[in-house]
């Protein structure tokens, strides 16, 4: 018996040996943000910010509310109905807020958001040096203003979430201008803080010139359609000229501006970063604007109008490909087969396709043409024609603005854009005349929509349209395709109301 | 034992000389049981003399003498008595059959505890080896399937060896997990995948509340307990199991020609002005036998196989059984292969009168390999394109761009990237059992379950961008139980008690590598340092569980019994606050058979009334649920200079909720069982009322808030229903015997109420983002958790309609704004059967059985994605391959089913709609069996007994279901996504031959 006891004693502790009593999750493995302590504390809660700049700006898709411009349209087939949904106005009255793509800039510049508020959150208890905190919260911000601004100007008026709220989900829209009013906040607490252009060698980071140009395009943009408060043009004029008088920008020879060489170059202002230190994400522009027969993807490409119109010259040829690579994939490998260029006219598409991604594409990794050049979001030519429009619509055009747009314009034909050159250089210019040029120079970057809802200029644009193209118009448009319908599952999901009933501009 | 043996010694001694007077034969043999085991004490009388007897000794054998011409008499307790006329034999081998009727047969019902089946005051289903002995099992939950009522067992996919789901009594929780909680020996593991059928004494599914409240706060889905075999006292027994066979899909999907597909392609494509995608010349090649159909090359006849070796046996102190299994088999989809290997072996040993310990141990590893075609996309790819060209080199793309869908040639990945996932788990447990005294016992037990997951990828370069990625997981648990019982032997008031104390902790760890940019494919992932870029990922989490147990059971006059439990459960995942959950339970059974009135009825052999009442929990959350984790992955990064990107903390896309406390569900059931004709039919019915509370319910926030998701206790719902089992021995005279088991399962789903001032929400994320911007599925209050989102299809506008484009969708206007918009997307049905059944079948003639499983479902819906994309429609999908697309609409075909085929249709036309709902009721034969047994006709070399069987399974589905089969959808384990057809891995028929011999 006593035996037993033994053993079963010996038994007995073994198994209690382990307890578990402490009922306490062990969470030593997991990072706060409540406790930004160094520079390279703040730089990781920063970077997930510009992902977002990255990941939406990637491809065709933050387009996709955009394409009823003169300067995109898609193919008549396959996948791309919500494109043609956009390219022949088939929305405006809440049909069509269901469909694919439609929500991918919404989704992407509110995470931006985000990201930018919990970055700020994190900073009122950060102890990391007040001079980094500072240049920091102004990237934070400047970038939350520009994803502000980009939702605003596609969906109209939006709930304002900044830092120090903890949203609901039962926040209600506020206006347009409120929207603007805070975005402006932003910008400007960003200029102060921000460093000068070229000071850092990261060449993906924000510079006081990305919160002055983000600035000159939001007082324009006020000026215009929906809120139309001409007092901002001058506004807008000031920020572009602070721009231009820094020195530090300059207009590349256009047929060199879209090399993989020149990412990041001067003209550059701001640009999403695609690094093939990634791997093979890259970005989507050399597929999306390349045919099937190129391999791509023919999402989007000109309208025949709008390339007819084009002037000729060197920027036409750096714009456009008229030549059409006609490829297979093979082996792994993408090759060229023959003939190795197919005519525009004659083409699977009978469209030209933008050059402007595809002069970096990359054709050795995977199945489709890929790109790794940055794209850009703001770049210097795109400054000096707001400098340009703003003047002439603030009455007060003079040779500096003009000098502006001639810069532009003799870039355009292959000139040195510094001397003055009878010969393109204009003596005069409506505003009109500049937001057609500003159409030609920042083709197919998603800039032309937006110039042509501020004007409201959108519906003579589009009467010019040519009846070849093969993408339906549903519907001329009106003002009530201006602004998207909001995505349905954001309003399913919240108390949010519906373009056109809930779009409150004041 | 001495003492017996004494004993038996001086009756033998005593009876022999009373019987010295009559000059008699002397009779000797043996007494065996069923399996051939000697039995002792056995009394042998002669019939004409009671006065004249013997009982066996320990080896069973015995001797009498009786008269030449007499009757001996053999008898003991427990079998069933027999009467052998001795004429004139010397030597006569006795064979005793147990007596047992079904409501004798003992239930396990969980900590250590057993009941006869007539004193269940629970409803518990229990599932023995001999009901599915004549049935070739792969996997365990197999057997469960069409044999339990109220269990809902779905096989979610055709890969072998791949999982299934098992619901009982329905889904409680919306988000979170609602597998039952699986027990095996005592320990809670994390899943039955690679266990062996053959290894498995018997299963019992605890239903209601009161057979579950013991396993508190991971009760409320039900359990499973699974007990495997021991090793019985006696000679050592060797069993070789083995099966091979062939399976196949159950039926492909019908496609268009080559050439009627290349017609379509023309007609969508067409643009004034364009001229054909694929031209004349072309097509007639086409019809001349040119082109393809994929889901040729994408299926074959697998040749799978089974083998099971087990030796058990044991002495007076030891007992001993192990056992190996291999099964191999291909699948019947290309490139995909499955290996298992698993070893068991538990060993009891009695140290002592008072002393038992014991150890089960089970090792096993499991192999996926082969990188799986992509179905959904492959079959709907271009059917112009053959896989090679003439110089036998891949056609990578469509041989004119743009054709069929955006993907690939779909054959390149599976014939080119490679996939194996392994998983290797340990199933420990050991016990020592020691009796205090007679009536008090202290039982300690103590588990390890470890699983490790290795899972490596490796994407060729000729399918893109090549990638690696080798991902190490691993999975321990360690649970310890002490239990102290208390068991009175008074049979009128039969009393017992039990006091539990268990913990257990749960860790999870896992590294994950992705590597690309190899600059060769030759190593693929087993030479990660090849590649250019290489980047790791890892994480960590762990849980624990505290409990505390105190249950009685208590039996009066053996009429009325009473059972009452009572849980305590502390979980980490918990905050402080909210950490302990309490969790009762009570149950009552009135046994009317044993009344007076009814006692001795001719009719009516048993009747027993249960009703019982509990409260059960689920903390199926993950760890970490309380808290914000910031988001650490690639995902996060971002190159700032251009080239290496920087690491990136994002804020966490879920947001905390330190109130996180647990789910409850509420279970009221009442329940009868009858006995009829000396049980020779048992009928037990039972109704259920559940109700879930504060469930644990991961909630979709919109994009401005921030954070995506939230897990919040919140929302009510409800399972309602019956289960009817029916076992009937329908037959048994001469040579035959026919049995059959019926069950019946009806449970009705409803979502009662969920976030406050929330009537819907959206909740099944795997389409949301992809394919569908609105979720094809959504949970609403007043319907069942997962209802399918879409336009009501309405038919074809016609030449002449008022309204409408000829040839378009049309849809209902809900809101009649004379607008279609997603407003009018509806409620179009859903996915959950009205009631399933299964019946199984045994029929006995002679030495031959057959053994047949039918099983169904009635009344749920399936959103056939599948056919919609094979109709040209969805995310990169350009043109029609289905053989339902030649009744397209067209001014000569003015059908009112299929929208014409012209792009402006195609774009008009609404993914989500009623137009891809069809009704997936089916009937099964699931498996039939044919089995001959040659009994002794292998004696002379040893051999006990010797089967042969032929198999059959799914040998016929009958349903209206368009699909490959209406039993394998996409969703998998998900209870808001239930019922989505799209890239389903579909169920096999599969014929087998096999074996089973015992020496």
């Amino acid at each position: 018996m006593k035996y037993t006891y033994k053993i079963f004693t010996i038994f007995a502790s073994f198994l209690f040996v382990f307890s578990c009593s402490d009922l306490e999750e062990d969470r030593s493995g997991i990072l706060s943000l409540d406790n930004l302590q160094s520079e390279g504390d703040l730089v990781a809660a920063l970077t997930p910010i510009y992902k977002q700049l990255q990941v939406t700006y990637r491809g065709f898709l933050i387009r996709t509310n955009t394409f009823g411009s003169d300067d995109l349209t898609t193919w008549w087939g396959g996948n791309k109905a919500p494109l043609r949904v956009f390219d022949g106005f088939n929305y405006g009255n809440g049909e069509n807020a269901d469909i694919n793509w439609l929500d991918y800039d919404w989704k992407g510049f509110w995470k931006l958001i985000y990201h930018a508020n919990s970055l700020v959150n994190g900073l009122q208890t950060s102890t990391a040096p007040e001079a980094s905190k500072a240049i920091i919260e102004a990237e934070a911000r400047c970038l939350r203003a520009i994803a502000y601004l980009s939702l605003v100007k596609v969906y109209g008026n939006l709930p304002i979430i900044l830092d120090g709220m903890t949203p609901t989900g039962d926040e209600q829209r506020a206006t347009v201008l409120e929207n603007y009013q805070h975005i402006e906040v932003d910008l400007l607490f960003a200029e102060a803080n921000l460093p000068a252009p070229g000071s850092t060698a990261n060449v993906g980071r924000a510079s006081t010139s990305v919160a002055k140009t983000a600035l000159a395009d939001l007082y324009l943009t006020w000026a215009g359609w929906p809120v139309k408060d001409p007092s901002k043009n001058a506004l807008a004029a000031t920020k572009a000229k602070e721009v231009i008088d820094m020195g530090y920008h300059t207009l590349l020879p256009i047929n060199e501006l879209w090399s993989m060489e020149n990412a990041n170059s001067k003209e550059s202002i701001l640009s999403a970063q695609y690094s093939k230190e990634e791997g093979a994400t890259g970005n989507q522009m050399p597929a999306a604007t390349s045919f099937h027969m190129a391999r791509g993807w023919s999402d989007m490409y000109p309208e025949l109008q709008f390339f007819k119109d084009f002037p000729e010259g060197a920027r036409k040829d750096a714009t456009f490909v008229t030549d059409i690579p006609n490829r297979g994939f093979s082996g792994g490998k993408i090759v060229t087969k023959t003939p190795a260029t197919i005519s525009w006219e004659k083409s699977e598409r009978f469209h030209p396709m933008y050059g402007k991604w595809t002069k970096s594409e990359d054709l050795t990794v995977g199945p489709r043409t890929i790109g790794f050049r940055p794209i850009e979001v703001y770049r210097y030519a795109e400054v000096l024609l707001i400098y340009a429009e703003a003047k002439a619509a603030s009455g007060s055009m003079d040779a500096s603005a003009l000098e502006a747009l001639n810069q532009v314009k003799r870039r355009a034909a292959g000139l040195d854009p510094n001397a003055a050159n009878p010969s393109v250089d204009v003596t005069s210019a409506t505003v009109n005349d500049i937001v057609t040029e500003k159409g030609w120079e920042l083709a197919g970057e998603h800039k032309r929509w937006f110039d042509l809802i501020r004007t409201e200029t959108l519906e003579e644009v589009t009467a010019k349209r040519d009846p070849k193209e093969q993408v339906p118009l549903v519907r001329q448009p009106t003002k009530d395709q201006y602004i998207t319908p909001l995505p349905a599952e954001a309003i399913a999901t919240s108390k949010l109301i519906q373009n056109p009933q809930g779009f409150k501009i004041r | 034992m001495k003492q017996t043996k004494t004993k038996f010694f001086l009756i033998t001694l005593l009876i022999a000389f009373g019987n010295t007077l009559f000059a008699q034969l002397s009779v000797s043999g043996t007494v065996v049981d069923q399996d051939g085991q000697p039995i002792p004490g056995v009394t042998i009388l002669d019939d004409n003399n009671k006065t004249n007897g013997t009982v066996t000794d320990f080896d069973g054998n015995y001797t009498i003498s009786v008269p030449s011409d007499g009757t001996i008499k053999v008898s003991f307790i427990g079998y069933q008595s027999q009467s052998i006329a001795v004429s004139g034999q010397t030597n006569i081998n006795i064979s005793l059959e147990e007596d047992i009727s079904a409501l004798d047969e003992v239930v396990i019902t969980g900590y250590g505890s057993q009941v006869k089946k007539s004193d269940l005051t629970g409803s518990i289903a229990s599932v023995s080896s001999a009901d599915f002995e004549n049935q070739p099992l792969i996997r365990v939950d197999q057997a469960l399937q069409a044999r339990a009522a109220g269990v809902a067992v779905t096989q979610t996919s055709g890969a072998p060896g791949a999982g299934y789901k098992i619901r009982i009594r329905g889904a409680n929780s919306i988000t979170g997990n609602n597998n039952p909680l699986y027990v095996v020996d005592g320990l809670v593991v994390g899943n039955i995948n690679n266990l062996n059928a053959s290894d498995i004494s018997s299963m019992e599914v605890l239903k209601d509340a009161s057979a579950t409240a013991i396993y508190g706060n991971r009760g409320a889905n039900g359990v499973v307990l699974i007990t495997t075999k021991s090793g019985k006292k006696g000679k050592a027994k060797i069993q070789v199991d083995s099966f091979f066979g062939t399976s196949q899909v159950v039926q492909n999907i019908p496609v268009m020609t080559p050439a009627e597909f290349a017609e379509g392609v023309n007609l969508r494509d067409a643009a004034p002005g364009k001229p054909a995608t694929i031209d004349a010349d072309r097509i007639a090649e086409l019809r001349a036998g040119a082109g393809v159909n994929w889901q040729d090359y994408f299926f074959r006849s697998a040749p799978f196989s089974n083998i099971v070796v087990s030796a058990s046996g044991g002495s007076d102190d030891i007992d001993y059984y192990i056992s190996a299994n291999t099964y191999k088999a291909k699948a019947t989809v290309i490139n995909q292969d499955f290996n298992r290997l698993n070893l068991r072996a538990n060993i009891n040993a009695q140290l002592n009168d008072k002393l038992k310990v014991g150890i089960n141990n089970f090792v096993s590893r499991s192999e996926n390999t082969g990188a799986r075609v992509n179905l959904a996309t492959g079959i709907a790819w271009d059917m112009n394109t053959p896989p090679r060209n003439s110089s036998g080199e891949y056609n990578s793309i469509p041989l004119v761009p743009g054709v069929g869908n955006g993907t690939n040639m779909p054959l390149l990945v599976p014939e080119n990237n490679s996939v194996e996932n392994i998983s290797d788990q340990l199933i420990s447990s050991i016990y020592a059992n020691y009796n205090i005294t007679d009536q008090i016992t202290l039982n300690i037990s103590a588990g390890i379950e470890k699983i490790d997951f290795t899972n490596s990828s490796y994407e060729h370069g000729i399918t893109g961008p090549n990638k690696a990625v080798v991902k190490d997981q691993q999975a321990l648990r360690l649970q310890n139980t002490n239990r102290l019982s208390y068991k009175n032997d008074n049979p009128d008031h039969a009393f017992q008690a039990d006091l539990v104390h268990e913990q257990q902790s749960f860790e999870m760890t896992f590294r994950e590598a992705t590597a690309s940019d190899f600059f060769t494919d030759s190593t693929n992932f087993k030479e990660l340092s090849l590649a250019g870029i290489q980047n790791t990922d890892s994480g960590i989490s762990n849980e624990k569980l505290e409990s505390f147990l105190a249950r009685i059971n208590y039996s009066l006059y053996e009429k009325y019994l009473f059972t009452a439990s009572v849980r305590a459960d502390g979980s980490s995942k918990f905050n402080k606050d909210n950490r302990w959950g309490t969790f009762p339970s009570g149950s009552l059974a009135w046994r009317i058979s044993q009344e007076d009135f009814l006692k001795d009825h001719s009719t009516i052999s048993s009747l027993k009334a249960r009703a019982s009442f509990g409260v059960t929990g689920s903390q199926a959350v993950d760890p970490f649920s309380t808290i914000s984790i910031p988001g650490i992955s690639s995902e996060n990064n971002y190159p700032f200079t251009g080239g290496i990107p920087s690491i990136g903390v994002a804020p966490s896309t879920q947001m905390p909720n330190p109130d996180l406390t647990w789910e409850t569900t509420t279970q009221f059931n009442i329940g009868f069982d009858i006995g009829l004709w000396d049980s020779k039919a048992l009928l037990s019915v039972d109704y259920y009322s559940k109700k879930t509370e504060d469930i644990l319910l991961s909630r979709v926030l919109p994009e401005f808030v921030g954070p995506t998701s939230i897990t919040q206790n919140a929302g009510e719902v409800e399972n309602k229903g019956f289960d009817i089992s029916l076992n009937t021995v329908l037959y048994e005279k001469n040579d035959w015997s026919i049995n059959s088991n019926f069950n019946l399962s009806a449970n009705k789903n409803k979502v009662v109420k969920l976030v406050d001032g929330i009537e819907s929400m959206v909740l099944g994320n795997i389409y949301y983002n992809s394919t569908f911007p609105v979720n094809p599925t959504r949970v609403e209050v007043g319907q069942p958790i997962s209802t399918f989102r879409g336009y009501h299809f309405e038919g074809v506008y016609q030449t002449g309609d008022a309204q409408g484009t000829p040839g378009h969708a049309k849809y209902r206007d809900l809101n009649n704004d004379n607008q279609i918009t997603s407003e009018d997307i509806g409620n179009i049905g859903d996915g959950n059967p009205d009631f399933t059944w299964g019946w199984n079948l045994n029929l006995d003639y002679k030495d031959l059985n057959l053994n047949m499983v039918f099983e169904g479902a009635q009344g749920n819906e399936i959103y056939n994605f599948q056919r919609m994309r094979m109709m040209g429609l969805g995310s990169a999908q350009f043109h029609a391959v289905h053989a339902d697309f030649r009744d397209s609409w067209s001014t000569t075909n003015p059908s009112n089913t299929i929208h014409a085929g012209t792009q402006a249709a195609r774009d008009a036309n609404q993914w989500l709609s009623s137009q891809w709902l069809e009704d997936g009721s089916y009937t099964t034969l699931r498996s039939a069996s044919l089995t001959y047994n040659l009994k002794d006709t292998l004696s002379v070399l040893g051999v006990e007994q010797f089967k042969v069987f032929v198999n059959g399974e799914n040998l016929f589905i009958i349903t209206d279901y368009s699909g490959f089969d209406p039993v394998s959808t996409a969703s998998g384990n998900s209870d808001v996504d239930l019922g989505i057809d799209y890239n389903a891995f579909p169920i096999s028929r599969s014929f087998s031959i096999g074996f089973n011999l015992t020496f």
